[in-house]
Order: C-alpha cells, then sequence, then structure tokens
C-alpha cells in the first residue's frame, strides 16, 4: 500500500484549491489533512487523536508556511529533531518569497520549498510535480523505508 | 635673527653672586653660623682686630635673622667720622653686617613712611598695568632722585619692552623700546627673583676685595646675593659706561615667582642711596609686584567673564547644533570674537566649513590633521609656520593658529587663524653683544632706537583666549556627546520601525496574495467546470477576474520588492555597468524576438563600486523602459552613455521611444506614477521608483529628460568610492 501524503493547511480555501490540484495529478496516494502544526504533529508523533492510527511516516509532508498554533518552521524543526521523523521529505508550501522564510527553511532542512502561484494552472502544475517527484519517484531514505515495511 | 641665545651662555657663567669682593662705598663683615666668628671681611677696614672689635660690640644687640630674608636694620654707629647704617642679613652658613653712610632719612623721615602716604593711594586708584607702571616711576623718581626711571616687562622670550618712564631734561627716552633677553643673563634673572634691588652708585667704581680668615675658605666661596654691597660684573659695568650711565639701580617685580619686569633707574653722575631709601625702593618693587599680580588677575578675570559669556552665547543660541560641530560656523562673529580671530574653520573628518579669513580647504584639511597627531587638547602659535612649515604659504591669513581637537579618534578640529601682522619692534640699540679682537665678550655699546620688522607672526593668543577654547571644548564635547546619544536613540527607533515595517511586508506578502490566489483558482475552476452553461460575455468577465487578480499579485510582488531594496544592507563589490548592460542587452532582445532593437552601448561605461544586485535592478529597470517605450518604433533605438561629473560616474540611457512631456518629470520617480495609460503599456508603476531609490541608498542622483513623441533619457551618477578591502 502506498503512503500517505500529509497535506497541513489551515485556509479552507487554499486547501480546497491544493485537494483539488493533487486530485487533478492523479496520484494513488491518501491524502491526510491536518489544519494545524500540532494536529501536525500528533498525526507524526501518533499522539493525541492520531495516538490509534496505523504506526508508519507519510510519503511526504506538505506544509503550509503560515499556521496556527505552531507554525510551518516549527513543525520543521521539531521533525528534524525527532530521530524517527528526521529522514521524512517536507515539502514547504508558502504564500511568499520572502527571503528570511527561505533561508531559515533551508537552515532548518527543508527537502523543497514553493511558492504558491497566483495563477491556479500554474498552481496545479506545482502541487503535481511536487506529488509526482516526492510521492512516487523519490526513493526515501533506507532507514525510513525499512522502518515503514516493518509495520506494514 | 633672535639675540637671545649664544652671547647669553657665555654671560650666563660669570659668577656673579660670589665675586669675592664689594663696592667701595660701604664695608662688611662676614660671620659663621650663630656664633659670633668672624670668617671675612671687605679690605677697606683698618684690620681684623677693628672687625673683631665691631663684631664684639654688635654681637649683643643682634637680632634673630631669617636666612634668605632682605636685611633688617641694626641701628647706626660712627665710622671714621661719619654715621653709617648697619644692616644685617643671613645668607646660608652665614650673618653678614653691612656698613654705608647714613642720610638724614632715619626715624619718621624714613622714606617708607611717605610710600604709604603718597604712593599706596595713587596705586589702589589705578585701572591698568600702564597707570600703575607710570605711578611707581614717578615714586621712585621722587624717592631716589635719579635722572630716568624706567618700567618694563619681560615677554615670553625674556625681551623687555619699556611701558613707563619718568625722566629729567637731557635724558635720552627709551619709552616704547624694547630691551633684548640678552641684556640680562639667566643667572642674573635668577638674582633679580632673589634680590628686589641693586644698586651701583658709580659705574668707575674699584671693586673691595673680601678677606677670609680660614686659609680654607676662599673669598669667591662666600654667596653675597643678598648683599646690598655686592659688587657686579665688569660686564655690566661697561654696559652702563655704553649707555652713558653712571650711577643705576634696578627694582624687580616678581609675580608668582617669575621676573615679571624691572623698574630700572639711570643717573648721568654717581648717585648714592642710604640703606633706608633701598629698603623703601625695594618695598615699593615688592607692593608693586603685588599690585600687578591683582591688577592682572582682575583684567584676566574680566576678560575671562567676557570669554565665558560669548562661549555660553555660542553653545545657548545653537539647539540645532548637530555632533558635526559644522554648524558652528553657520554664525561666526561670536566665534570669532571668542579668540579675536581673522578666520575659523571647524573640520569632522574629511568635511570642512569656515568663515572668514582661512587658508584654502585642502590646505585647512591637512592642517587639522596635523593638529590632530599632535594628541593635544588645544595648540596655540603666534608663529605657526615654526611649528608647521607649510604654514609659510598662507601667513596673510592664517600665521597665528589657534586649534581645538575635539575627539583623539575622529579628525574633529576647530582652527581660528590670525593674519600676520607687521611689527615693528624698536630696540634700545642693536640687540647683539660684540666680541671684540681682544677676544672677550663686550656688552653692546649702542643704544641708538634701531628698528626691526617682524613680518610672519600673528598677535600672540592670550591666557584668557586660550582657556576660553578650552572651556569652548569642554561645552562642545557635552554637546557631541548628547547629540551621538539621541543619535543612537533615534537609530534604536529607526531600528524598531524598520522592524515594525518588515512585519508589515511579511504580511502583506503572505495575507494579501492568499485572496487573489482564491479568486484566480476559483475563477479558473468555474470557467473549467461549467464553460457550456456560460455566455460568452460571462466568461470574458470571469477572464477579467482574472487578470485583475493576477495583475493585482504582480503589484503586491513589485511592492515587496521595493520595500525590501530599501530595507536590505547593500553588498558593495566592484560592479561593470558595462559589461553588465551588454548582458541586459542580450536578454532583453531575447524577450523580445521579433522586434528590431538597435543597441548602442558605449565602450567606456564606468566601473563602480555598488551592490551588484541592486545595480542591475536599475540598469534593468531603465534599459528594459527604454525597449517597452520604443515598442512603436522600428527600428527601436536604444542607446546607453557614460556620464562623469566632479566626483561622480553613471550611465544615460536613451531611446527613441514614446518620451514624456518634462511638466511631469516630477511625478516619473514615484511609487506607482504611470505617464502612460495602462493598456498602451503595461507595467506596474514602480520600476523608476525603485531606480530612484537604489540610486539614493548608493549616495547618487537620478534624472530624466523627455520630448512627447521623439524619445526619453534617464540616467544616474553615483560618487566614486574607494574600494574597502
Amino acid at each position: 500500500m502506498l503512503k500517505p501524503i500529509l497535506l497541513v493547511e489551515d485556509d479552507a480555501r487554499d486547501l480546497e484549491l491544493t485537494l483539488v490540484a493533487l486530485e487533478r495529478s492523479e496520484l494513488a496516494n491518501e491524502v491526510v489533512v491536518v489544519r494545524d502544526g500540532a494536529q501536525a504533529l500528533d498525526y507524526l508523533r501518533r499522539e493525541g487523536e492520531f495516538a490509534e492510527r496505523p504506526a508508519g511516516n507519510p510519503a511526504v509532508v506538505m506544509l503550509d508556511l503560515k499556521l496556527p498554533k505552531v507554525d510551518g518552521l516549527e513543525v520543521l524543526k521539531a521533525v528534524r529533531e525527532t530521530p524517527e521523523l528526521r529522514s521524512l521529505p517536507i515539502v514547504m508550501l508558502t504564500s511568499s518569497h520572502e527571503e528570511g522564510d527561505v533561508v531559515r527553511s533551508y537552515e532548518l532542512g527543508v527537502n523543497a520549498y514553493v511558492v504558491k502561484p497566483v495563477e491556479f494552472k500554474a498552481f496545479v502544475s506545482a502541487i503535481a510535480d511536487l506529488g509526482v517527484f516526492w510521492a512516487v519517484l523519490n526513493e526515501p531514505p533506507p532507514g525510513s523505508a525499512k522502518a515503514a515495511r516493518r509495520f506494514e | 635673527m633672535n639675540p637671545t641665545s649664544t652671547d647669553l651662555d657665555t654671560c650666563a657663567s660669570e659668577p656673579i653672586r660670589v665675586p669675592g669682593a664689594i663696592q667701595p662705598h660701604g664695608r662688611i663683615l662676614v660671620l659663621r653660623g650663630d656664633a659670633d666668628e668672624l670668617v671675612a671681611f671687605s679690605g677697606n677696614w683698618e684690620g681684623v682686630d677693628e672687625c673683631r672689635r665691631r663684631v664684639a660690640a654688635l654681637a649683643p644687640t643682634m637680632p634673630a635673622l631669617v636666612a634668605g630674608e632682605s636685611p633688617a636694620a641694626l641701628g647706626r654707629l660712627t665710622l671714621a667720622g661719619a654715621d653709617h647704617d648697619i644692616s644685617a642679613h643671613r645668607q646660608g652658613d652665614y650673618r653678614f653686617l653691612e656698613f654705608e653712610p647714613a642720610g638724614a632719612d632715619f626715624g619718621t623721615r624714613a622714606p617708607i613712611y611717605s610710600l604709604a602716604r603718597h604712593f599706596l593711594p595713587q596705586m589702589q586708584r589705578s585701572r591698568s598695568i600702564d597707570e600703575l607702571l607710570a605711578i611707581a616711576v614717578r615714586e621712585l623718581k621722587r624717592l631716589t632722585g635719579f635722572g630716568r626711571c624706567m618700567a618694563y616687562r619681560f615677554d615670553a622670550e625674556g625681551h623687555g619692552q619699556v611701558l613707563a618712564e619718568a625722566l629729567d631734561d637731557g635724558y635720552e627716552s627709551y619709552a616704547g623700546h624694547c630691551f633684548p633677553a640678552s641684556d640680562i643673563p639667566a643667572q642674573a634673572r635668577a638674582l633679580y627673583c632673589l634680590n628686589y634691588i641693586r644698586l651701583i652708585p658709580d659705574a668707575r667704581y674699584e671693586p673691595v676685595p673680601l678677606f677670609t680668615l680660614d686659609p680654607a675658605l676662599a673669598p669667591t666661596a662666600i654667596d653675597l646675593s643678598l648683599a646690598g654691597l655686592r659688587s657686579v660684573s665688569p660686564v655690566h659695568l661697561e654696559y652702563m659706561r655704553n649707555m652713558g650711565t653712571q650711577a643705576s639701580m634696578s627694582v624687580s617685580i616678581v609675580v608668582r615667582g617669575q621676573l615679571w619686569g624691572l623698574v630700572s633707574c639711570h643717573d648721568h653722575d654717581t648717585r648714592f642711596l642710604s640703606f633706608p631709601t633701598r629698603a623703601a625702593c625695594e618695598h615699593l618693587g615688592r607692593l608693586l609686584s603685588l599690585q600687578v599680580e591683582a591688577t592682572q588677575d582682575r583684567l584676566e578675570g574680566e576678560r575671562r567673564h567676557e570669554l565665558r559669556e560669548l562661549t555660553l552665547r555660542i553653545i545657548a543660541q545653537r539647539p540645532d547644533l548637530d555632533a558635526s560641530l559644522l554648524g558652528l560656523v553657520d554664525d561666526p562673529a561670536p566665534l570669532l570674537r571668542l579668540a579675536s580671530a581673522g578666520g575659523v574653520a571647524v573640520v569632522l573628518d574629511d568635511r570642512c566649513r569656515s568663515a572668514g579669513e582661512v587658508p584654502p580647504p585642502a590646505e585647512i584639511l591637512a592642517l587639522a590633521e596635523w593638529v590632530r597627531q599632535q594628541g593635544e587638547e588645544a595648540i596655540d602659535s603666534d608663529h605657526l609656520a615654526t611649528l608647521y612649515p607649510a604654514a609659510s604659504r598662507w601667513q596673510g591669513v592664517g600665521a597665528g593658529l589657534l586649534a581645538l581637537s575635539i575627539s583623539q579618534v575622529h579628525r574633529h578640529v576647530i582652527l581660528w587663524f590670525r593674519p600676520s601682522v607687521v611689527q615693528t619692534v624698536t630696540w634700545a640699540g642693536r640687540p647683539y653683544k660684540e666680541t671684540r679682537s681682544d677676544g672677550r665678550i663686550h656688552p653692546r655699546s649702542s643704544f641708538a632706537s634701531w628698528s626691526e620688522e617682524l613680518r610672519e607672526r600673528a598677535l600672540p593668543w592670550s591666557t584668557a583666549e586660550r582657556a576660553a577654547v578650552l572651556e569652548l571644548r569642554q561645552s562642545l564635547i557635552g554637546i557631541v556627546l548628547r547629540r551621538a546619544e539621541e543619535l543612537n536613540q533615534m537609530a534604536s527607533e529607526l531600528g524598531r520601525v524598520n522592524k515594525e515595517l518588515e512585519a508589515f511586508s511579511y504580511t502583506v506578502s503572505h495575507d494579501l496574495r492568499a485572496p487573489m490566489r482564491h479568486i484566480s483558482g476559483y475563477v479558473d475552476l468555474v470557467l473549467e467546470l461549467e464553460a457550456d452553461k456560460l455566455g460568452d460575455k460571462a466568461q470574458r468577465y470571469l477572464r477579467h477576474v482574472k487578470d485583475a487578480s493576477a495583475y493585482s499579485g504582480q503589484l503586491v510582488d513589485a511592492l515587496l520588492d521595493f520595500s525590501r531594496m530599501g530595507r536590505t544592507a547593500l553588498k558593495h563589490a566592484r560592479v561593470d555597468l558595462g559589461a553588465l548592460c551588454q548582458e541586459i542587452a542580450r536578454e532583453l532582445s531575447r524577450f523580445e524576438p521579433a522586434r528590431r532593437i538597435d543597441w548602442t552601448i558605449a565602450a567606456d561605461l564606468p566601473v563602480v563600486w555598488a551592490d551588484p544586485t541592486l545595480m542591475q535592478v536599475a540598469l534593468r529597470n531603465l534599459m528594459g523602459n527604454a525597449v517597452k517605450y520604443s515598442r512603436g518604433r522600428d527600428v527601436a533605438q536604444v542607446s546607453v552613455a557614460a556620464v562623469r561629473r566632479e566626483g561622480r560616474v553613471g550611465i544615460e540611457v536613451s531611446d527613441n521611444g514614446a518620451g514624456f512631456d518634462m511638466r511631469y518629470v516630477d511625478k516619473l520617480f514615484g511609487v506607482f506614477q504611470r505617464l502612460h495609460q495602462s493598456d498602451q503599456f503595461e507595467g506596474t508603476g514602480i520600476g523608476l521608483a525603485s531606480v530612484r531609490r537604489i540610486v539614493e541608498r548608493h549616495g547618487g542622483q537620478v534624472w530624466a529628460r523627455g520630448v512627447p513623441g521623439e524619445g526619453a533619457k534617464f540616467g544616474f551618477v553615483l560618487p566614486i568610492k574607494e574600494e574597502k578591502n
């Protein structure tokens, strides 16, 4: 079974448009949606409302930068500091190309940084490309693959 | 030529304190310590026995003597049938008894009483030094009967200038004349400070030798510094004879331990003064010294007070004065008056502002650097060229310099200049001693007026002026520190505002783009999913909605770029504008494959020291505009030329495009200012605003010229800066 894509997005409209885009990319992966950074960390750590979810990391996390409670950069930092999650591919989705955010994201070890295009067609193709690259083409790091196999 | 040094050295070795002889008008006995033991006597006693008898007779009545004090009167006795005054003093291990012929001026007729009656009240009424000295010479003349009494004051180099004079008919006037420092050798000056009075009744006298009883004690080992009868240097006697003077007396004016001046009395005849008269003269000298000191202090105090008020005015009236202090010169009058200067300049690093008569700016900067290197708070000279040779080039404005160093770190100085003045010094004779064929030093033989012009000097700076500028320095440092603090505060306030702006634009960039993305996204979805249900008009309207949202997205991006341009720190590097223009031209041509653009990029475009990214943005904007606004032309002609002005270099981009009306030139560089309808030429209206912001952040200027329908020229220049490694 394919590993899911974890989409972390607080804005309802962005969420809807992103889901449309993912749908159009015809990826077979399940898309798990959480609405803020705290929820995302709960999901990844299997805590709180996600304590019961089956083990295994998602194929890729699409993380909005500006999030309520715990923002994208904090989620990224927490993931990179947790040994079991460290090699999880994370794509930062953001509305702007503020230099500071880009620099800090890469410092914290983001795998890709994508500014959501205003143009919808461009947006769809960006999301699709991301999904295909990270969820399908990209070979996950050996450690995470092994761990995933064990729990499947 | 300066008539001070070498002549004086020879004279300075003369043994004036221990001549081993006395003048013949009196007799002397020298006793050892407190024992009444005779050790030496002058050769004009009848013999040792007489001397011993005198000692034995006088010893019981002798008062206690304090070493170094001037002689005390011991009463009178008869010697060889004539009344004699006896005086005694102590010097080192010896006591001295001097016997001199007495006059009628004893008891209540002693002249010292008339001094209190006559001289003191006049002296107290005097308001100036000159007046004081005039009173003193008159009084001395009255007391002594000398034919000429003159008072002179020594300058810093030891030359004496006659300030007051009282004379009888037949005496040459020396008023205003200068007596060179070499007239009085250093050890004589020291003696004048110790012993306030010296009398030579007859310049043609034959000295009477001292004899000692102990063969081990040489007569020339006995210090006669305080003895009234001390025999003087033969060189001095020759000097007197050359001057036509038979008798002379000098009374010292000592201010704060320094020989301030002398009252010098001369007579064509011999003139003997009794001990009480000499005591009165000495007393007069001491009173005069005190009063000179008091008057000087008072005048100095008044001048200081006046200058302090001026200092306060300079400071208090300048609330707008910044830490550079350059603004001080805006109102130069009080600043010039403070130091009675002809010109003043304030220098901060490479900046200089001046008022009045000053040397050229480059000379001022070099001088300021020299002043800074001296490491002194203040420097002054009335003859700057001796310290700083370059000053000889501009003596007409700055022969004299008074300089204040405000900071040791920066070149931050205030310079006051005084022009050279032609000062005529009238010497009382050529002020040079002569060595004649006999190889001996002779005093000068001529006392006829001899004028010398000093051309390279300014009027000297007074103590009060020096003190005033030092006080000004304290106040200015206060201002500089306060301004620096204010600047600091302002900088942190600016930093805070900048942070807020950053936060604001961050929010704008995220939150403003999201709704545009949503509009565009949903409109696309509607157009896609429901296209067949929508009429042509509805579809067209929705496309407008989409375009509008895309455009506002571009606007937001442009605005953010613009704000970032003003905030991020410049990263300077060497930028070859020629290479950059070539590259941008190739790129712009690639974007417009259908157009024919004739590029003319000058080969001599400058290389500047600037932020390469921002330079690229600026050039891309200017050249992009040229391409854009020449769209209607076939062939479009765009040229980039070099601009070189004084201290600045840059470029100018010209095109043969739409041009613009010069009436609107001021609007061109504003944010969102557009002179063309947007369906004619697309754009956000932010390009030229960015160019201006970039250029101004580099300290440069932008300009634009245009003719509607004919084309436009846009250019900028940047200051030439040294590359810093």
